[in-house]
């Protein structure tokens, strides 16, 4: 941080030499070193297009990205543009700590291009736009084709029934499972999934802010997963599986389906052969419909810039046709142009599954209720643990939905009374 | 003839003057110790959420009380202790054994010393993360090694099994700290004079009875500092824990410290966090005090 406000200060005592002469900072929180690398060149294109200004690029660990940014934040080291992902959204954004970029957008020219979905997940409080999405994580369905064909099967699953049969034929081969369930970080989505598939509708809380989850079908729902576990149709393991774990079970051939987002994709492609798997849409329901869940993440800008011109400039870049393309290429998600999806790289067999998920009216992506402050903690600690003691029988599958309603009902509650 | 006002004012001079010589120390000493105690205490008793630290204010006890009645709390105090417990007994006893083979002389035992000390500078968060991949049956060889040697049923992640998660940080924690033990304790046998053997050998004493009687009395003032420090270490280290398991499955290695974690970073609860964070502190205060009693009845006996 000192060599940041050092470069500023530099740049403020040379500022003779050009009166623009500006640095602005741009932390990444979803870290690895290629993916900087890619950032890096994008913002390169940036500073080559608007002489005088420099970025500097702030790369945080995606484990440790959440208390960094936030200590850095409390400690007055705000950064001009942050990289956003969607479940912090609203802490910041509701804490008046985000730029409203709807004047911004209604100004520049690529907003009209942006699919609607972009649009309207960038807005957490109705009638503000707080943050311009990047890109979209859906959930599809991997199938290892080597796996389903030595125990007779030739086709993915279709239904959650089928999604059950299969993998418990699967699980009578030596050593192999049906499913990668992911118990531990990250597992919230396949519970909140599979309980909005039993549940038949998209809908996380009622009109009052009382939480479906302890609905009935809810719970037949988590019961589902539970069973699975607990019948030996997964790995006895993956009650601690994070992305890792479930993605190294996939490709090695542990257990054959995993429900995972494009970035996925990417990790897989290097070691397994394209011709080996597929990505098939997430199973139906017994009400005939699935839930995917979509997250996305995309940039935003700090209200205590000093720079917020030429820090939406950088946005607007980076969010540009051509270099959104490139990015989410790269980083592997859906892209957020209108159209962007009849790009050669996006019709090919690998990405099937997501794009049957857009365009099929069964298939309704769903979005967690980010928007909630308490969200993050639900996510990352009330979800893992309740599963995990309903996982492994230590509390049934009703008494784990009842907790997880009873913490978000007030949650939802304290929002609608906020609106 | 400057009369007695000159000499009390010299003598308050020498009196203070060693306060003055010491008081870069104690302000520093003040500003980074005594003042976070302070703050953090007084966290205790308040309401404070991270990004939002105009809600709440003083809540009185209102977050002792939850305390009290908090089931996580609980499981994480019952596996503090026996985490704490667990790996301090193991690494004293493999310490203490790595500590007598290494104090005698033998062929390359510069070499052997340097090699048996690396784990203490491996950084916690590699051993944790190499521990975490050696228990995964899918790249490790530990549970297929396990389950050749009749130990588990199947070759599992013990780090899944509820009932055996903590063996797994355990492992890292002994492995990791019984550099530290055998180091300490190895400075301490080679002050033991040769004398003190040779004189019990003549009376006859066997190996066994030279190690009780002659080794371990030495060793006890040693031994006593390096536990004490340790347990308050081990007490507070959450590293291994979180980067293993992160608590998991389901509170079965949840720790003080790592529920500390969690509900400051997680929850962004610092109020309630603090709370838990003085329960520790007074915990380990307590056996910092029994220690200490423990050691002077130890000495007026010997």
């Amino acid at each position: 941080m000192r060599k940041l406000t050092l470069a500023a200060t530099v740049a403020l005592l040379t500022g003779a030499g050009g009166a623009s002469a500006q640095t602005l900072s741009l932390v990444e929180v979803i870290t690895s070193p290629p993916r900087t690398e890619q950032l890096r060149a994008m913002v390169d294109q940036f500073e080559a297009a608007n002489p005088g200004v420099t970025v500097e690029i702030t790369s945080l660990p995606w484990g440790q990205a959440f208390e960094r940014l936030a200590t850095m934040v409390q400690g007055g080291q705000t950064p001009d543009v942050v990289e956003m992902p969607d479940r912090w959204l609203s802490l910041y954004a509701n804490a008046g700590q985000l730029v409203d970029l709807t004047p911004f957008l209604a100004e520049w020219d690529g907003t009209a291009e942006l699919t609607d979905a972009t649009k309207s997940f960038g807005s957490v409080i109705s009638g503000q736009t707080h943050m311009i999405p990047y890109g979209f994580y859906l959930r599809a369905m991997f199938w290892n084709k080597k796996l389903f064909a030595e125990a007779g099967l030739d086709r993915a699953p279709e239904t959650l029934q089928e999604f059950y049969d299969f993998s418990a034929k699967i699980a009578e081969l030596d050593g192999k499972y049906g499913y990668c369930l992911r118990g531990g970080p990250g597992a919230t989505n396949g519970y909140i999934m599979m309980m909005l598939n039993f549940l038949g509708e998209n809908k996380y809380f009622n009109e009052d802010g009382t939480s479906t989850l302890d609905d009935p079908k809810a719970i037949e729902g988590l019961q589902f997963i539970v069973d699975m576990y607990q019948n030996g149709l997964v790995p006895r393991d993956s009650v601690n599986w994070g992305f890792n774990e479930i993605v190294a079970g996939f490709y090695s051939g542990t257990c054959a389906m995993l429900d995972q987002d494009p970035d996925a994709l990417i990790a897989i492609k290097e070691r397994m052969p394209a011709e080996d798997f597929a990505v098939a849409p997430m199973p139906l329901g017994p009400a005939g419909k699935s839930f995917p869940t979509i997250g996305y993440a995309g940039w935003s800008i700090f209200e205590a810039s000093e720079h917020k011109d030429v820090a939406f400039d950088l946005i607007a870049h980076l969010s540009s046709r051509e270099m959104n393309l490139e990015w989410s290429k790269f980083v592997g998600v859906i892209p957020i142009h209108v159209g962007a999806e009849q790009d050669p790289f996006f019709t090919g067999p690998n990405f099937e599954g997501w794009f049957v998920e857009i365009n099929d009216d069964r298939w309704e992506p769903t979005s967690m209720p980010t928007y909630l402050e308490e969200f993050g903690y639900f996510a990352d600690v009330v979800s893992i643990q309740g599963g995990q003691e309903a996982l492994l029988g230590q509390r049934t599958a009703e008494e784990v939905a009842t907790e997880w309603a009873d913490y978000l009902t007030p949650a939802q509650q304290k929002w609608l009374a906020a609106q | 003839m400057t009369g007695r006002a000159g000499r009390g004012t010299g003598r308050l001079a020498l009196a203070l003057e060693p306060w003055v010589y010491l008081s870069p120390a104690l302000v520093m000493l003040g500003l980074v110790m005594f003042v976070p105690l302070v703050v953090g205490f007084t966290y205790a008793f308040q309401d404070i959420r991270l990004l939002n630290p105009l809600a709440g204010g003083w809540v009185g006890l209102k977050n002792f009380e939850t305390l009290a009645g908090d089931k996580n709390f609980r499981v994480a105090l019952v596996n503090t202790v026996w985490w704490t417990v667990g790996s301090v007994a193991l690494q004293f006893l493999f310490g203490l054994g790595l500590a007598m083979l290494l104090n005698r002389a033998f062929w390359g035992k510069r070499l052997v010393q340097a090699v048996v000390f690396l784990p203490w500078a491996v950084p916690t968060f590699l051993s944790g993360l190499t521990f975490a991949w050696l228990l995964n049956p899918v790249i490790g060889p530990v549970p297929h090694w396990l389950f050749a040697m009749g130990i588990l049923e199947e070759p599992y992640n013990i780090l899944g099994n509820p009932d055996l998660a903590m063996w797994g940080p355990i492992a890292a924690n002994v492995w990791f700290g019984v550099p530290f033990f055998a180091i300490t304790l190895l400075a301490a046998l080679q002050a033991i004079p040769s004398e003190m053997y040779e004189s019990a050998a003549i009376d006859g004493a066997t190996a066994w009875q030279g190690f009780v009687q002659v080794t371990l009395p030495y060793l006890a003032p040693m031994i006593a500092i390096t536990v004490l420090l340790r347990t308050i270490w081990i007490a507070n280290f959450a590293d291994l824990i979180i980067v293993m398991t992160n608590g998991g499955p389901a509170n079965a290695t949840q720790i003080l410290p790592s529920y500390i974690f969690t509900t400051a970073y997680r929850k962004l609860d610092f109020g309630y966090a603090s709370a838990i964070a003085m329960a520790l502190l007074l915990l380990l205060f307590l056996y910092a005090v029994l220690l200490h009693q423990m050691r002077k009845v130890f000495r007026s006996t010997a």
